[in-house]
C-alpha cells in the first residue's frame, strides 16, 4: 500500500509541474509576441539608416581620393585590442538559449588568444554574467538588468564607452554577440561587428546620379553623428532581438517540459494502475487461501 | 493639389507616414521648408519641431531631438531618435502629449533658450488643437 501512496504522490507533484510549466508557455508566448511587434517595428528604422549611411559613405569615399578619414571606416588589419559585447537573457529556463551565446562568446576568446589579441568583454544579461564570474573570466562591465527590458536610452549609454574607446584609438573594433530570433522555433546566433563599418561592399562605378551636391566638412560631420546613432542602435536593435528569441526560446523549453509532464503522468497512471491491480489480486489470494485452508 | 511623401521613422517605429502638402524642419543650421520636387537633400536635424502641413491644410506638429532628413523630389524621409507627436482625441491627451515632448526636448539640449523658444512653438500649436 504504501507504493500506491508514493505513485500517487509522484503524479500529483508532476501535474503540479506541468501546471507551472504550461503558465510559462503561455506567459512567454504573449510576451513574445509583444517583442515580435517591437522588432518588427525597430525594423524599418534599421533599413532606413542603414541606407543613409550606405549613400553618404560611399559618396565621402567616391569624392575623396584615399578613402574616407573617418576612423570609423578604417579598415585594421591587426587588431591589438577588441571590445566583444554579448547579450544574454536575465532568466534561465530557456533550454540552450543563453549557453549557446556563452558557448560562442568562448570561442571567440580562444580564438582571439591564439592570435594575441587582446580584447574586453563586456556583458549584459545576469546568466552570461554569471557563468564568467563563476569560470573568473575578467569582465570590463556588466549590466544586469538591461535586456529583460531593452531601452534605447541604456543601450546608448552603454555602448558609448566602447564608441569613445574606438575613437580615441584604444580599441581596434567591437562586436556584438547575441542570440537573434529567426523564428518561432528557430533562433539564430548572431555575431555583428558594429565597428568599424564596413564599407568594402560598396562600389563607387554604381553610384547613383544625385543633383545634389554637399561640402565635405558637412559630410563628416554628418556621417559622424550618424555613425554614433548607428551603433547605438545596432546595441538596442541586438537587445530586442536578443528577448524575442529568449521568449520563443522558452516557450518552446516550456511545451517540451509541458510535454514531457504530461508523458510522465501517463505512465505514472498506468504504474500507480499496475500496483493497484496487484494489491488487489494479493488480497483475494490472501482471502481464498484462508477460505481453503478452514475447510 | 501637388503632394510630397513624408515618413517620420523611430527606433520604435513609425510616428507619421503620409503626403503632405508641405513639411518644416528644424535643420542644424537652422529652420527650412520643404515643397514638392525640392531638390535632393540630406542634412541633420537638431532638437525642435517638425510642422508638418496636411493635405486637409491642418498642421501637425511632431518634436524631435535629433535626426537625419533625406529629401528627394517626392519622398522625405526623416530619421529621429525620440519623437512626440502633438495630438490627440481631447484635451488631456494632448497635454499629456505635450508634458512627453518636454521632457524629451529637456533630456536633448542643454540650452534654455533652444528649449524655451520650442516649447513656446508647441504649446501654441496645442492651444490650436484644443480650440
Amino acid at each position: 500500500m504504501a507504493n500506491l501512496k508514493e505513485i500517487q504522490r509522484k503524479i500529483k507533484s508532476v501535474s503540479s509541474t506541468q501546471k507551472t510549466t504550461r503558465a510559462m508557455k503561455l506567459v512567454s508566448t504573449a510576451k513574445l509576441r509583444r517583442a515580435e511587434e517591437l522588432a518588427k517595428r525597430s525594423r524599418l528604422f534599421a533599413q532606413k539608416t542603414n541606407q543613409v549611411i550606405a549613400e553618404i559613405a560611399l559618396r565621402v569615399k567616391c569624392q575623396k581620393v584615399g578613402g574616407i578619414e573617418s576612423r570609423a571606416f578604417a579598415k585594421i588589419d591587426a587588431p591589438a585590442m577588441v571590445d566583444i559585447i554579448f547579450v544574454t537573457a536575465d532568466k534561465g529556463l530557456c533550454g540552450g538559449f543563453n549557453m549557446q551565446t556563452i558557448k560562442a562568446v568562448r570561442k571567440m576568446i580562444e580564438g582571439h588568444k591564439e592570435k594575441k589579441i587582446k580584447m574586453r568583454l563586456r556583458g549584459i544579461g545576469k546568466k552570461g554574467i554569471e557563468y564568467f564570474n563563476y569560470n573568473e573570466v575578467e569582465l570590463l562591465d556588466a549590466v544586469k538588468d538591461l535586456s529583460s527590458a531593452p531601452d534605447m536610452q541604456r543601450a546608448a549609454e552603454f555602448i558609448q564607452t566602447s564608441i569613445q574607446d574606438y575613437y580615441e584609438g584604444k580599441i581596434d573594433a567591437v562586436y556584438i554577440v547575441y542570440n537573434g530570433y529567426k523564428n518561432v522555433i528557430t533562433q539564430e546566433l548572431k555575431t555583428i561587428r558594429v565597428l568599424p563599418v564596413n564599407v568594402d561592399e560598396y562600389d563607387c562605378s554604381e553610384q547613383k546620379q544625385s543633383m545634389l551636391e554637399i561640402e565635405a566638412e558637412d559630410h563628416e560631420k554628418m556621417l559622424n553623428s550618424l555613425i554614433e546613432k548607428y551603433v547605438e542602435y545596432n546595441m538596442y536593435y541586438a537587445l530586442i532581438d536578443s528577448v524575442a528569441a529568449e521568449h520563443s526560446a522558452r516557450m518552446q523549453a516550456m511545451d517540451s517540459a509541458t510535454n514531457n509532464a504530461k508523458e510522465m503522468v501517463k505512465s505514472l497512471k498506468v504504474k500507480f494502475n499496475k500496483a493497484r491491480q496487484e494489491s488487489i489480486t494479493t488480497e483475494l489470494i490472501e482471502i481464498i487461501s484462508g477460505v481453503e485452508s478452514m475447510k | 493639389m501637388e503632394t510630397l511623401k513624408l515618413e517620420v521613422i523611430t527606433p520604435s517605429g513609425l510616428i507619421f507616414n503620409g503626403s503632405v502638402l508641405s513639411v518644416t524642419l528644424p535643420g542644424e543650421e537652422g529652420e527650412f521648408g520643404v515643397l514638392p520636387r525640392h531638390a535632393t537633400l540630406t542634412t541633420l536635424l537638431k532638437a525642435g519641431v517638425i510642422d508638418i502641413e496636411k493635405e486637409n491644410k491642418s498642421i501637425e506638429s511632431v518634436v524631435v531631438n535629433w535626426g537625419v532628413v533625406q529629401v528627394d523630389e517626392e519622398k522625405v524621409v526623416v530619421l529621429v531618435d525620440g519623437a512626440v507627436a502633438i495630438r490627440g482625441e481631447n484635451e488631456s491627451e494632448i497635454a499629456k502629449a505635450l508634458d512627453d515632448a518636454k521632457r524629451l526636448l529637456r533630456d536633448a539640449s542643454d540650452s534654455n533658450i533652444a528649449i524655451a523658444s520650442v516649447a513656446a512653438k508647441i504649446e501654441g500649436a496645442a492651444q490650436k488643437l484644443i480650440y
